[in-house]
């Protein structure tokens, strides 16, 4: 029997999965990895933990998983989470850790571009907000704050990149991870001339541009030899988790999004054109030619929920943040839509779309002397949701949107999807798969074999679980209660920085 | 009854434990000048506060301890009251010798305890590290302190057995209750980047999966199954994969050798080291450092 393996380099984790050709998933296997925060904005990881630790999975997966069922693997597909940097010497040897999207020392270097002509013409050319997220504002803190680092570097790599050359030794990256670094014009595929000026660097210090189906060759022998593989293995270069998320969620047509949320979240859709935004609230994300997956992000997804319930749950057993969740939304559902007038704006950790305010705040508005604790639990969890429909509700100003499907482990509790479907006033369908990046990835590796003419049918095979249908009541109920919560993302704009400054200075 | 106090060598009733160096409880009515000066024993020192506010510094740090309160002070560690004197109130205390093991300024508890020899070396070990020098909140403390003091005034039988438990009883307590102070049993992600961090601060340590589940306050069974629930790994790989991703940045730093980056990332031997490096990379160290 043959399979494809899909290799996932998330956030906190790698993830492996082994399909078989019709698309069911036949193994899988995760590891995790740390992230520091060495000083407040930091955050980074260790290469050589992530390529130790998806080398340890992968191999597991093969020889307890794969080999005695006979499996034969045709080819190993990579997709990653996006907006990494990772500086590299002459001789491939990292310097220093690699810096993950979440890393916010560029703040002053992003404000700076964001607000010049310049920087909107490089948001246009590259459809990458400007943001300390972006690899082009990373490189451009090196060249300002470390540049010993930024002169030894012989190339700028995302974490991918760094792995597939040490599996083939080639420095290459596809065009959906380079088109999130603000370095690549999404119009015509190639490195930005005026990001590259920004950056202070020449294109020979990024690695190779590559279509999602190319393969950067073959696996390097020792690997063949200790992974158990044979050389005729195929090793496809792959995509970005957002982007496989959203073809695995089966979404490929016009007049659907998806919604991802997992810690983080984000409202995706797809088109052959990309969405001009004057205020440059919209990623624009490159899969092929003239196809592109475009939204925007949010950083207050299940992590919100998540800091709810580590505060206020009621722990009977160490750690079992599980059970606490499951309690929590059994509290929740016993109070009526819109939460008897509690208000939450979920901004624990700044925000990106759709207010791109790094000092946005959380805030509980409305309290009245009848609240109560399960009115707190509920309002949290419309609060996350309502800001997911803030950015669905300005992509809606591009494209008409009838329908949703979702995925990410917040999103499928069934309590949230049918909220989703309430406030939307739209059907949401939720797909079988597990992980729709996984998906996404087989389902482009299927393509690349002929298994699937094109990207459209590939994401039609997605069967729809479930479809949730919006509930008028309640909705009526969401969209008054919704105006009210626009109204303050945007009102307390001052006294959000005000605060902010002032916690800035006591950590 | 307010003031009580043996101290070994004056008073019989401690000449069949050793290790119990003083055991007492005060009463401070009044303040005297240089009646608690800072000094450094080579014992464990444990008070707990029965009444009154005490102000003391232990280990060059300053707390203010309430009723209820327990301090520990490990051997070497400084400790005194911030203006030199006891302030007023009511305190306990016992005072324990332990054996030093030969590395490093280790300590373990002597003979006398009835847990067996890897307990008592986790139990200073955490201590060590958590170096939590107050616990809040710990009346079973006093209750434990009540009656060893019982025991030795009255002596019945069985007497020195129970005497022995019961301090085997406290230090668990005490072990146990600052790992839960200094954990809250609600975050695993970040407990777990706690542990990780002292993990990599002493890779060449031989850590065993007892100790580790014991720094984040849990047993073996459910700390394990976290982890892999978690991490996708059971402890003790997870420690191979932090190893060998340390033992990678040394290979390519071309200064140490091969052997002494073996011993120093944690693996019994070059030997040991080579085989785990090359069943997970494809190459020896030896061609992994050629390569780069």
């Amino acid at each position: 029997m043959e399979c494809i393996i899909t290799i996932e380099l998330g956030t906190n984790a790698v993830r492996v999965f082994a399909f078989d050709l019709a698309g069911n998933v036949v193994a899988s296997s995760k590891g995790s990895y740390p992230t520091f925060h060495s000083q407040p904005d930091y955050s980074e990881q260790d290469p050589e933990q992530i390529f130790i630790t998806m080398l340890y999975v992968l191999k597991n997966l093969i020889t307890e998983k794969l080999h005695p069922k006979k499996y034969d693997i045709r080819s190993i597909c990579f997709l990653a989470s996006m907006h990494s940097l990772l500086a590299i010497d002459k001789h491939g040897v990292p310097l220093g850790n690699m810096i993950t999207w979440a890393d916010n020392r560029g703040k002053k270097e992003a404000n700076d571009l964001k607000n010049s002509d310049f920087g909107k013409m490089i948001y246009n050319a590259t459809g990458t907000p400007i943001h300390p997220m972006s690899p082009l504002v990373k490189i451009a803190w090196l060249k300002n704050h470390d540049p010993e680092r930024f002169n030894k570097a012989y190339k700028f790599l995302s974490m991918k990149s760094y792995i597939l050359q040490q599996l083939t030794g080639e420095y290459v990256i596809d065009y959906s991870l380079a088109s999130a670094t603000g370095l690549l014009n999404i119009h015509s595929i190639a490195w930005e001339s005026q990001s590259l000026d920004f950056a202070g660097i020449t294109s020979d210090r990024l690695p190779q541009l590559m279509s999602v189906f190319s393969s950067p060759g073959k696996l390097r022998k020792e690997f063949q030899t200790s992974l158990g593989l044979s050389p005729d293995t195929r090793i496809m270069i792959g995509s970005s988790d957002g982007c496989m998320a959203t073809l695995g969620a089966g979404v490929w047509r016009e007049d659907k999004a998806t919604v991802t949320i997992e810690d983080s979240g984000a409202v995706r859709i797809v088109g052959k054109e990309v969405l001009k935004d004057d205020k440059q609230r919209f990623f624009n994300y490159l899969i092929t030619n003239n196809c592109y997956v475009s939204g925007g992000p949010t950083n207050n997804g299940g992590v919100v929920f998540e800091w709810f319930a580590k505060q206020f749950g009621d722990f009977s057993v160490p750690f079992d943040t599980e059970q606490i969740v499951d309690g929590l939304i059994r509290d929740a559902s016993n109070v009526s839509a819109g939460s008897n007038g509690l208000l939450y704006l979920p901004y624990l950790l700044g925000e990106r779309a759709p207010l791109w305010n790094a000092n946005a705040r959380g805030s509980y508005f409305g309290i009245n002397i009848k609240h109560e604790r399960s009115h707190f639990i509920r309002a949290t969890i419309e609060g996350i949701l309502y800001e997911i429909y803030s950015i669905g509700k300005i992509l809606q100003e591009h494209r008409e949107i009838n329908s949703l499907s979702v995925n990410g482990s917040f999103a499928t509790i069934p309590f949230c999807t049918q909220l989703m479907a309430d406030i939307f006033n739209k059907p949401v369908h939720t797909v079988a798969n597990f992980s729709s990046a996984a998906r996404g990835a087989f389902l482009l590796n299927a393509i690349d074999m002929g298994i699937y003419p094109t990207l459209e049918a590939a994401a039609d095979s997605t069967p729809f679980q479930e479809t949730i249908h919006p509930r008028q009541q309640d909705h009526q109920v969401y969209a008054r209660y919704f105006k009210i919560f626009e109204k303050l993302s945007v009102k307390l704009e001052e006294e959000f920085e005000e605060i902010a400054n002032l916690q800035q200075g006591v950590e | 009854m307010n003031q009580f106090y043996l101290h070994h060598g004056q008073s019989s009733e401690l000449a069949g434990f050793p290790h119990i160096s003083e055991i007492g409880i005060r009463k401070i009515t009044s303040i005297q000048l240089d009646s608690l000066v800072t000094t450094a024993t080579a014992s464990i020192r444990i008070y707990y506060i029965l009444d009154g506010k005490f102000e003391w510094n232990i280990n060059d740090r300053c707390y203010v301890l309430y009723p209820g309160d327990l301090a520990i002070i490990l051997p070497g560690q400084k400790f005194g009251g911030t203006k030199g004197f006891m302030d007023i109130g009511t305190v306990c205390w016992l005072s324990l010798e332990v054996n030093q093991t030969d590395q490093h300024k280790k300590m373990i508890v002597g003979n006398w305890s009835g847990l067996s020899k890897s307990e008592r070396l986790t139990i200073s070990k955490i201590l060590q590290l958590n170096n939590t020098s107050v616990l809040v909140r710990v009346k079973d403390a006093h209750t434990i302190l009540q009656t060893i003091k019982d025991e030795l005034s009255q002596q019945e039988v069985a007497y020195a057995t129970r005497v022995n438990h019961l301090i085997d009883e406290l230090l668990i307590l005490i072990v146990r209750q600052s790992t839960y102070q200094m954990n809250l049993r609600r975050d695993f992600p970040q407990t777990f980047t706690k542990l990780e961090q002292t993990l990599r601060e002493d890779l060449a340590r031989q850590w065993t999966v007892e100790e580790m589940a014991a720094l984040i306050g849990l047993g073996t069974t459910a700390f394990s199954e976290k982890v892999k629930n978690y991490t996708g790994f059971s402890p003790l790989n997870y420690l191979i994969n932090i190893r060998i991703s340390e033992a990678i940045k040394l290979l390519r730093r071309q200064e140490m050798s091969i052997t002494t980056i073996a011993l120093e990332t944690g693996f019994y031997s070059s030997q040991h080291f080579s085989t785990t490096f090359k069943k997970l990379t494809g190459y020896t160290p030896i061609e992994f450092r050629k390569k780069t």
